[in-house]
């Protein structure tokens, strides 16, 4: 069965190579075309199309979306660039739609596009959930990871694990990967790249989960600009569904910068010495006084010892804010992370797994 | 070959770092404790907190202070004729033990704000000390490489007891080469040497290529106590064995005479109890 297409683009020539190509395809018949969505609204329903191109360059369409979405329920739209620019695209995808793709474009990319929006997951923005610590030693790489499988398993979408820890990440030892490509490269080719030719940069380490992994030299952290890193990571969001990112220890422009856009931070903290909940304090006051963060920035203590409610107070009381998450100790965890073999995780009967599988549940049930 | 500071050769500091590339692995405890015994055998000593957004010196120490490096940094740029170094320094005394201090900023806002220059400038001014101890974070900040750049010794520490560790420890003794410190300059330092662990010390060497300086044995309880009393291992737990490899790093530092009375050490014929005892710190 061939998608009934409506194309929407003002450019006659644009819109006349776009038909063309079309009409060769067997994979695709075009029902209409209009110059913008307004004109579209009303009479396109008659043709009952089940894909729309439409082109989102234009500001008064793109501000159009959201109404489209909501009238053409259950039909594919992609919205079509000459260039990819981020914020355009996280518009569109807010709005709802399935992707977008870059001008000019073959049959047969509408058909890849089509599928690699597809196995993203629901077509709604992603979630953007960064972990950082203080001083590292937390147990943030492991909860990381942990989470992604779970997250992946639960919703069937996709997950993408960015190590952002550019120094020392430590997910691909963990997973035991070794990645062609790296978060590096990725930084230094984002302004050519589209998200077909940058799904390749990611290594799936598990069913529905893939990696971005660190450098593998430390002084390569030094190519990389938090401006181009961020729009890796806002690319990342159009191909997976659920964006996790591993940051470096302690503040710094690019930890900043991930957290800006992130939906939830989770600071994550191992009690040992007992000072560190005086960094955490520390932390959770700067990101008090970066405005419009308020209440995304979470606290998880791990290793916690005894795990009580109690304890929770305890810890709450010297922070001064709450104890948002609390995992237990597994001692079973240092050897599986020290074999490389995390992807098989723990059995889900551990204390440790149903907490993280509890944390997951809420990950996913809390929207924007 | 350790570093001999005769007292005719003033005017400049031998300064230490304290350095690794994975956090938690006893960074703090290191510099407090080499700090506190280059100042035992009569050396002025300050130690500079350099972990600015989380630093533990202080803490460790159950010091509190007004004075830290974000306020120096802060009179050095204002009043750059009349800046005073020691007037920013706060000092650490027990006993016949005292060593000056200059502590991490109070605010992470304050940490942020610091410039590597000014800071450098800050540490060149603190020659009138015999060492400097400098206690970094676990990263190749534009910071700690000047201040490795500035360092008579590199003090790296590793902990490897978890293979991310020893990755990262090994990835950053490659870096420090290529950088190209000099092999003599840098001292690796094990830690907790002697923990349960499921990676063997000589293969850490042979991955290294290059043996551990030191080793200092693993005494958690004596830590424990070092930490919870605010005091340097020599008074919290004179006995541990820690505390006796700490004082023969010391030693390796500043060529001190075999001769000179060492602390008491325990013999194999301690018996069952004392050998409980020392295992709990007590």
């Amino acid at each position: 069965m061939a998608y009934r297409v409506i194309v929407i683009e003002e450019s006659p020539e644009l819109l006349e190579d776009m038909v063309t190509t079309l009409k060769k395809s067997p994979d695709f018949e075009v029902s209409s075309t209009y110059k913008t969505a307004n004109a579209a609204m009303g009479p396109a329903a008659m043709f009952n199309p089940n894909l729309f191109l439409i082109n989102i360059d234009n500001e008064e369409t793109l501000n159009k979306l959201e109404a489209f979405v909501d009238t053409f329920q259950g039909a594919y739209i992609l919205g079509t660039m000459l260039q990819w620019d981020p914020f355009k695209a996280q518009k569109a995808l807010e709005a709802g739609i399935t992707g977008c793709i870059i001008k000019p474009f073959s049959a047969k990319e509408i058909l890849e596009y089509l599928q690699l929006y597809t196995i993203r997951g629901k077509h709604e923005p992603a979630r953007y959930i960064s972990f950082f610590s203080p001083k590292g030693r937390s147990g943030r790489t492991t909860l990381t990871a942990l989470l992604a499988l779970l997250i992946a398993e639960k919703t069937g979408e996709r997950v993408a694990l960015i190590d952002a820890d550019l120094q020392f990440g430590d997910l691909p030892i963990f997973f035991d990967a070794e990645p062609k490509r790296t978060v590096v490269d990725a930084t230094q080719d984002i302004k050519l790249l589209t998200p077909m030719t940058f799904a390749p940069y990611f290594m799936e380490i598990k069913k529905g989960v893939s990696l971005l992994s660190s450098p593998d030299r430390p002084e390569y952290a030094e190519l990389v600009s938090p401006e181009n890193l961020l729009e890796v990571v806002m690319m990342t969001g159009h191909i997976f569904r659920y964006v996790l990112i591993d940051l470096p220890a302690g503040f710094n422009p690019l930890s900043l910068n991930l957290c800006r856009i992130s939906d939830v931070v989770f600071v994550t903290t191992m009690l040992n010495s007992g000072f560190e909940i005086k960094h955490v304090k520390k932390t959770m006051e700067m990101f008090e006084s970066q405005e419009s963060e308020g209440r995304k920035v979470k606290t998880v203590f791990t290793r916690v010892n005894p795990f009580t409610e109690e304890e929770r107070q305890k810890i709450a009381g010297r922070l001064g804010y709450p104890v948002d998450v609390m995992i237990p100790n597994e001692y079973r965890m240092i050897s599986i992370a020290n074999s490389g073999r995390l992807s098989r995780g723990l059995p889900a009967d551990t204390l440790l797994m149903k907490t993280i599988s509890d944390m997951a549940d809420k990950v996913i049930a809390g929207g924007r | 070959m350790a570093v001999a500071v005769g007292n005719s050769i003033q005017k400049t500091s031998v300064i230490i770092s304290v350095f690794s590339t994975s956090p938690g692995i006893g960074k703090t405890v290191v510099a407090i404790n080499l700090a506190a015994g280059l100042a035992k055998e009569g050396y002025k000593v300050c130690l500079a907190d350099l972990d600015l957004q989380f630093g533990d010196v202080l803490n460790y120490l159950k010091l509190t202070s007004t004075h830290t490096i974000a306020g120096a940094q802060r009179a050095l740029l204002d009043n750059p004729e009349t800046f005073r170094i020691r007037d920013f320094l706060i000092d650490y005394n027990l006993g016949d033990l005292s060593f000056s201090i200059m502590p991490a900023p109070l605010y992470i806002y304050d940490a942020y704000q610091t410039d590597v220059q000014i800071l450098s400038d800050i540490i060149r001014r603190m020659d009138y000390f015999d060492f400097v101890i400098l206690d970094l974070n676990s990263m190749f900040s534009a910071l700690n490489l000047a201040m490795l750049d500035m360092s008579t010794i590199i003090n790296y520490i590793g902990v490897i007891d978890f293979l991310p560790a020893l990755k990262n420890y090994k990835i950053g003794y490659d870096t420090l080469l290529r950088f190209e410190y000099e092999e003599s300059k840098i001292r690796l330092i094990e830690n907790r040497a002697d923990s349960q662990k499921l990676i063997e010390g000589k293969d850490v060497e042979r991955l290294l290529g290059e043996p551990f300086y030191h080793k200092l044995p693993n005494d958690y309880p004596a830590v424990n106590k070092s930490i919870n009393a605010g005091q340097p291992l020599m008074f919290a737990a004179p006995d541990s064995r820690l505390t006796k490899s700490f004082y023969d790093l010391v030693g390796r530092f500043t060529n001190r005479q075999k001769n000179i009375a060492a602390p008491e050490i325990q013999t194999n014929g301690g018996g069952f109890f004392k050998k409980i005892a020392s295992f709990f710190g007590f």
